[in-house]
Protein backbone atom coordinates (compact mmCIF):
# COMPACT_ATOMS: atom_id res chain seq x y z
CA UNK A 1 0.00 0.00 0.00
CA UNK A 2 1.24 3.43 -0.91
CA UNK A 3 0.63 5.02 2.48
CA UNK A 4 2.67 2.36 4.26
CA UNK A 5 5.57 2.88 1.84
CA UNK A 6 5.62 6.59 2.56
CA UNK A 7 5.30 5.94 6.29
CA UNK A 8 8.21 3.51 6.20
CA UNK A 9 10.27 5.97 4.18
CA UNK A 10 9.69 8.68 6.80
CA UNK A 11 10.50 6.32 9.66
CA UNK A 12 13.68 5.19 7.93
CA UNK A 13 14.66 8.82 7.46
CA UNK A 14 14.05 9.48 11.16
CA UNK A 15 16.45 6.64 11.96
CA UNK A 16 19.06 7.87 9.54
CA UNK A 17 19.14 11.40 10.95
CA UNK A 18 19.25 9.99 14.51
CA UNK A 19 15.86 11.39 15.49
CA UNK A 20 14.97 8.02 16.97
CA UNK A 21 17.93 8.42 19.32
CA UNK A 22 18.04 12.03 20.35
CA UNK A 23 14.32 12.77 20.66
CA UNK A 24 13.63 9.97 23.20
CA UNK A 25 16.79 10.89 25.13
CA UNK A 26 15.78 14.56 25.18
CA UNK A 27 12.33 13.73 26.50
CA UNK A 28 13.76 11.39 29.14
CA UNK A 29 16.20 14.04 30.36
CA UNK A 30 13.55 16.78 30.28
CA UNK A 31 11.07 14.74 32.26
CA UNK A 32 13.50 13.22 34.76
CA UNK A 33 15.83 16.11 35.61
CA UNK A 34 13.40 18.29 37.55
CA UNK A 35 12.12 15.64 39.98
CA UNK A 36 15.70 14.46 40.63
CA UNK A 37 17.28 17.90 41.12
CA UNK A 38 14.39 19.11 43.28
CA UNK A 39 14.93 16.15 45.57
CA UNK A 40 18.62 16.85 45.93
CA UNK A 41 18.31 20.65 46.06
CA UNK A 42 18.96 20.93 49.82
CA UNK A 43 22.05 18.69 49.48
CA UNK A 44 23.29 20.61 46.44
CA UNK A 45 22.89 23.96 48.22
CA UNK A 46 24.68 22.64 51.30
CA UNK A 47 27.53 21.07 49.36
CA UNK A 48 28.09 24.08 47.16
CA UNK A 49 28.75 26.06 50.34
CA UNK A 50 27.36 29.31 49.04
CA UNK A 51 25.09 29.81 52.00
CA UNK A 52 26.05 32.29 54.73
CA UNK A 53 26.93 30.75 58.07
CA UNK A 54 23.89 29.71 60.08
CA UNK A 55 21.40 30.36 57.31
CA UNK A 56 18.61 27.86 57.40
CA UNK A 57 15.57 27.60 55.28
CA UNK A 58 13.02 24.92 54.83
CA UNK A 59 12.23 23.82 51.35
CA UNK A 60 8.85 22.14 51.31
CA UNK A 61 9.21 18.57 50.12
CA UNK A 62 6.86 17.98 47.20
CA UNK A 63 4.39 15.13 47.44
CA UNK A 64 4.76 12.36 44.80
CA UNK A 65 2.04 13.85 42.55
CA UNK A 66 3.57 17.32 42.80
CA UNK A 67 7.00 15.94 41.92
CA UNK A 68 5.53 14.09 38.93
CA UNK A 69 3.85 17.30 37.76
CA UNK A 70 7.25 19.03 37.65
CA UNK A 71 7.92 16.92 34.55
CA UNK A 72 4.85 18.34 32.83
CA UNK A 73 6.10 21.84 33.58
CA UNK A 74 9.30 21.11 31.67
CA UNK A 75 7.53 19.27 28.85
CA UNK A 76 5.07 22.11 28.37
CA UNK A 77 7.88 24.57 27.92
CA UNK A 78 10.88 22.78 26.42
CA UNK A 79 9.16 19.62 25.16
CA UNK A 80 6.74 21.65 23.06
CA UNK A 81 9.62 23.85 21.85
CA UNK A 82 11.60 20.75 20.80
CA UNK A 83 8.60 19.36 18.89
CA UNK A 84 7.97 22.65 17.09
CA UNK A 85 11.62 23.31 16.22
CA UNK A 86 12.08 19.71 15.07
CA UNK A 87 9.06 19.80 12.75
CA UNK A 88 9.31 23.37 11.47
CA UNK A 89 10.99 22.24 8.25
CA UNK A 90 9.26 18.89 7.88
CA UNK A 91 7.35 19.91 4.75
CA UNK A 92 8.46 23.53 4.29
CA UNK A 93 12.13 22.73 3.64
CA UNK A 94 11.22 19.88 1.29
CA UNK A 95 9.08 22.26 -0.74
CA UNK A 96 11.83 24.84 -0.73
CA UNK A 97 14.50 22.41 -1.92
CA UNK A 98 12.21 20.72 -4.44
CA UNK A 99 12.11 17.26 -2.86
CA UNK A 100 8.33 17.50 -2.72
CA UNK A 101 8.17 17.85 -6.48
CA UNK A 102 10.36 14.79 -6.89
CA UNK A 103 7.95 12.79 -4.78
CA UNK A 104 4.77 14.24 -6.19
CA UNK A 105 5.73 13.67 -9.83
CA UNK A 106 4.91 10.08 -9.13
CA UNK A 107 1.26 9.28 -8.56
CA UNK A 108 1.48 9.97 -4.84
CA UNK A 109 -1.70 11.16 -3.20
CA UNK A 110 -1.42 14.47 -1.35
CA UNK A 111 -3.33 13.00 1.55
CA UNK A 112 -0.85 10.15 1.84
CA UNK A 113 2.13 12.49 1.68
CA UNK A 114 0.89 14.73 4.51
CA UNK A 115 -0.59 12.07 6.77
CA UNK A 116 2.41 9.74 6.46
CA UNK A 117 4.70 12.55 7.60
CA UNK A 118 2.30 13.43 10.39
CA UNK A 119 1.93 9.83 11.57
CA UNK A 120 5.62 8.94 11.54
CA UNK A 121 6.50 12.03 13.59
CA UNK A 122 3.58 11.40 15.91
CA UNK A 123 4.81 7.87 16.68
CA UNK A 124 8.29 9.22 17.41
CA UNK A 125 6.97 11.95 19.73
CA UNK A 126 4.53 9.71 21.60
CA UNK A 127 7.11 6.96 22.17
CA UNK A 128 9.55 9.60 23.45
CA UNK A 129 6.87 11.13 25.68
CA UNK A 130 6.02 7.74 27.12
CA UNK A 131 9.66 6.92 27.87
CA UNK A 132 10.12 10.34 29.47
CA UNK A 133 7.08 10.04 31.72
CA UNK A 134 8.01 6.45 32.58
CA UNK A 135 11.48 7.57 33.73
CA UNK A 136 9.98 10.43 35.72
CA UNK A 137 7.47 8.06 37.33
CA UNK A 138 10.30 5.67 38.23
CA UNK A 139 12.33 8.39 39.93
CA UNK A 140 9.29 9.80 41.73
CA UNK A 141 8.62 6.34 43.15
CA UNK A 142 12.20 5.96 44.36
CA UNK A 143 12.74 9.47 45.67
CA UNK A 144 9.34 10.70 46.85
CA UNK A 145 7.03 7.75 47.44
CA UNK A 146 4.33 5.74 45.76
CA UNK A 147 2.58 7.02 42.71
CA UNK A 148 0.19 4.66 40.96
CA UNK A 149 1.25 3.39 37.54
CA UNK A 150 -2.27 4.02 36.26
CA UNK A 151 -1.85 7.73 37.07
CA UNK A 152 1.22 7.78 34.85
CA UNK A 153 -0.61 5.96 32.06
CA UNK A 154 -3.68 8.18 32.34
CA UNK A 155 -1.70 11.40 32.27
CA UNK A 156 0.29 10.07 29.32
CA UNK A 157 -2.89 9.51 27.33
CA UNK A 158 -4.24 12.95 28.21
CA UNK A 159 -0.96 14.65 27.38
CA UNK A 160 -0.59 12.78 24.07
CA UNK A 161 -3.76 14.50 22.88
CA UNK A 162 -2.16 17.88 23.62
CA UNK A 163 1.12 16.86 21.95
CA UNK A 164 -0.77 15.66 18.87
CA UNK A 165 -2.50 19.03 18.78
CA UNK A 166 0.88 20.82 18.95
CA UNK A 167 2.31 18.65 16.15
CA UNK A 168 -0.74 19.21 13.94
CA UNK A 169 -0.43 22.99 14.35
CA UNK A 170 3.15 22.72 13.10
CA UNK A 171 2.10 20.60 10.08
CA UNK A 172 -0.67 23.09 9.34
CA UNK A 173 1.81 25.99 9.35
CA UNK A 174 4.22 23.98 7.21
CA UNK A 175 1.70 23.87 4.39
CA UNK A 176 1.35 27.65 4.22
CA UNK A 177 4.95 28.81 4.25
CA UNK A 178 8.15 27.64 2.65
CA UNK A 179 10.56 29.13 5.18
CA UNK A 180 11.17 26.77 8.12
CA UNK A 181 12.12 29.64 10.45
CA UNK A 182 8.84 31.42 9.79
CA UNK A 183 6.89 28.19 10.32
CA UNK A 184 8.62 27.64 13.67
CA UNK A 185 8.07 31.21 14.79
CA UNK A 186 4.38 31.24 13.86
CA UNK A 187 3.69 27.85 15.47
CA UNK A 188 5.36 28.92 18.71
CA UNK A 189 3.47 32.23 18.64
CA UNK A 190 0.18 30.40 18.07
CA UNK A 191 0.79 27.95 20.93
CA UNK A 192 1.71 30.83 23.27
CA UNK A 193 -1.45 32.67 22.19
CA UNK A 194 -3.62 29.59 22.75
CA UNK A 195 -2.08 29.04 26.18
CA UNK A 196 -2.37 32.66 27.27
CA UNK A 197 -6.02 32.85 26.27
CA UNK A 198 -6.69 29.85 28.48
CA UNK A 199 -7.31 31.89 31.65
CA UNK A 200 -9.78 34.17 29.91
CA UNK A 201 -11.60 31.61 27.79
CA UNK A 202 -11.92 28.95 30.49
CA UNK A 203 -14.30 31.24 32.41
CA UNK A 204 -16.82 30.82 29.65
CA UNK A 205 -16.16 27.40 28.16
CA UNK A 206 -14.94 24.13 29.67
CA UNK A 207 -13.62 22.49 26.54
CA UNK A 208 -10.74 24.75 25.52
CA UNK A 209 -7.82 22.56 24.26
CA UNK A 210 -5.13 23.86 26.62
CA UNK A 211 -7.50 23.06 29.50
CA UNK A 212 -6.10 19.53 29.10
CA UNK A 213 -3.08 20.64 31.13
CA UNK A 214 -5.34 21.80 33.96
CA UNK A 215 -7.20 18.49 33.80
CA UNK A 216 -3.92 16.58 34.01
CA UNK A 217 -3.08 18.49 37.23
CA UNK A 218 -6.36 17.55 38.86
CA UNK A 219 -6.08 13.99 37.64
CA UNK A 220 -2.55 13.45 38.97
CA UNK A 221 -3.26 15.10 42.34
CA UNK A 222 -6.76 13.76 43.03
CA UNK A 223 -6.80 10.66 40.88
CA UNK A 224 -10.16 11.68 39.45
CA UNK A 225 -11.20 13.77 36.51
CA UNK A 226 -13.66 16.57 36.72
CA UNK A 227 -15.71 18.75 34.47
CA UNK A 228 -15.83 18.30 30.78
CA UNK A 229 -12.62 16.38 30.26
CA UNK A 230 -14.23 14.09 27.72
CA UNK A 231 -15.70 17.01 25.79
CA UNK A 232 -12.32 18.79 25.80
CA UNK A 233 -10.64 15.69 24.39
CA UNK A 234 -13.29 15.27 21.71
CA UNK A 235 -13.12 18.96 20.70
CA UNK A 236 -9.31 18.82 20.54
CA UNK A 237 -9.37 15.66 18.44
CA UNK A 238 -11.92 17.28 16.12
CA UNK A 239 -9.68 20.34 15.76
CA UNK A 240 -6.76 18.02 14.94
CA UNK A 241 -8.78 16.29 12.21
CA UNK A 242 -10.02 19.61 10.79
CA UNK A 243 -6.46 20.98 10.70
CA UNK A 244 -5.17 17.82 9.00
CA UNK A 245 -7.88 17.86 6.34
CA UNK A 246 -7.41 21.56 5.64
CA UNK A 247 -3.62 21.04 5.48
CA UNK A 248 -4.14 18.48 2.71
CA UNK A 249 -6.58 20.77 0.87
CA UNK A 250 -4.32 23.83 1.07
CA UNK A 251 -1.28 21.75 0.13
CA UNK A 252 -3.05 20.32 -2.92
CA UNK A 253 -4.15 23.76 -4.03
CA UNK A 254 -0.67 25.25 -3.59
CA UNK A 255 1.10 22.39 -5.34
CA UNK A 256 -1.29 22.38 -8.27
CA UNK A 257 -0.85 26.12 -8.63
CA UNK A 258 2.93 25.88 -8.49
CA UNK B 1 32.53 22.54 56.00
CA UNK B 2 35.86 21.43 54.61
CA UNK B 3 35.36 18.26 52.67
CA UNK B 4 37.76 16.19 50.73
CA UNK B 5 37.03 15.43 47.12
CA UNK B 6 36.48 11.75 47.78
CA UNK B 7 33.94 12.52 50.50
CA UNK B 8 31.93 14.58 48.09
CA UNK B 9 32.18 11.83 45.47
CA UNK B 10 31.01 9.12 47.84
CA UNK B 11 28.09 11.23 49.05
CA UNK B 12 26.57 11.29 45.57
CA UNK B 13 23.86 8.64 45.14
CA UNK B 14 25.35 7.04 42.02
CA UNK B 15 22.60 4.44 41.62
CA UNK B 16 20.19 7.25 40.91
CA UNK B 17 22.38 9.70 39.06
CA UNK B 18 24.34 7.22 36.92
CA UNK B 19 21.53 6.25 34.46
CA UNK B 20 20.92 9.90 33.68
CA UNK B 21 24.63 10.49 33.15
CA UNK B 22 24.79 7.46 30.85
CA UNK B 23 21.99 8.61 28.55
CA UNK B 24 23.43 12.12 28.59
CA UNK B 25 26.74 10.59 27.44
CA UNK B 26 24.94 8.65 24.67
CA UNK B 27 23.38 11.92 23.48
CA UNK B 28 26.82 13.56 23.43
CA UNK B 29 28.43 10.65 21.55
CA UNK B 30 25.66 10.44 18.95
CA UNK B 31 25.94 14.19 18.35
CA UNK B 32 29.73 13.90 17.95
CA UNK B 33 29.48 10.92 15.57
CA UNK B 34 26.95 12.79 13.49
CA UNK B 35 29.12 15.93 13.55
CA UNK B 36 32.07 13.94 12.18
CA UNK B 37 30.05 12.31 9.42
CA UNK B 38 28.09 15.32 8.24
CA UNK B 39 29.53 17.41 5.46
CA UNK B 40 28.13 20.83 6.23
CA UNK B 41 26.21 22.38 9.07
CA UNK B 42 24.17 25.52 9.43
CA UNK B 43 26.90 27.99 10.16
CA UNK B 44 30.60 27.22 10.76
CA UNK B 45 31.20 23.59 11.57
CA UNK B 46 33.79 24.14 14.33
CA UNK B 47 31.37 26.38 16.27
CA UNK B 48 28.97 23.45 16.53
CA UNK B 49 31.73 21.24 17.93
CA UNK B 50 32.27 23.76 20.72
CA UNK B 51 28.54 24.00 21.38
CA UNK B 52 28.19 20.18 21.49
CA UNK B 53 31.16 19.74 23.81
CA UNK B 54 30.73 22.63 26.23
CA UNK B 55 27.01 23.07 26.67
CA UNK B 56 25.75 20.23 28.77
CA UNK B 57 22.62 18.44 27.43
CA UNK B 58 21.45 21.59 25.66
CA UNK B 59 24.42 21.65 23.27
CA UNK B 60 23.76 18.33 21.50
CA UNK B 61 20.00 19.02 21.40
CA UNK B 62 20.57 22.43 19.81
CA UNK B 63 22.93 20.83 17.32
CA UNK B 64 20.30 18.31 16.21
CA UNK B 65 17.53 20.93 16.13
CA UNK B 66 19.32 23.78 14.40
CA UNK B 67 22.89 22.92 13.46
CA UNK B 68 22.13 19.90 11.38
CA UNK B 69 20.96 20.52 7.83
CA UNK B 70 17.92 18.36 7.68
CA UNK B 71 18.00 17.97 3.96
CA UNK B 72 21.71 17.60 3.52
Amino acid sequence: MQWMTLFQKETLENWRNFKWLWVPITFILLAALDPVTTHYLPVILEKSGELPEGATFDLPTPTPPEAFLLSFGQLNLLGVAVVLLMTMGIIASERKSGVTELILVKPVRYTAYITAKWASTLVLILVSLFLGLLTSWYYVNILYGDLAFTIMLGSFFLYSVWMTFVLTISIFMNVFFKTPGLVGFLSIALIILINSLNGLVSRFIDWYPSQINTYIRTYVINGTTNGDLLLTIIITLLLIIVMLISSVLVFRKKELAA
Amino acid sequence: MEQTFSEVISSIPWGIVAPLLVIQAILLIVALVDWFRIERTNGPKWVWLIIILFFNILGPILYFLIGRRNNG
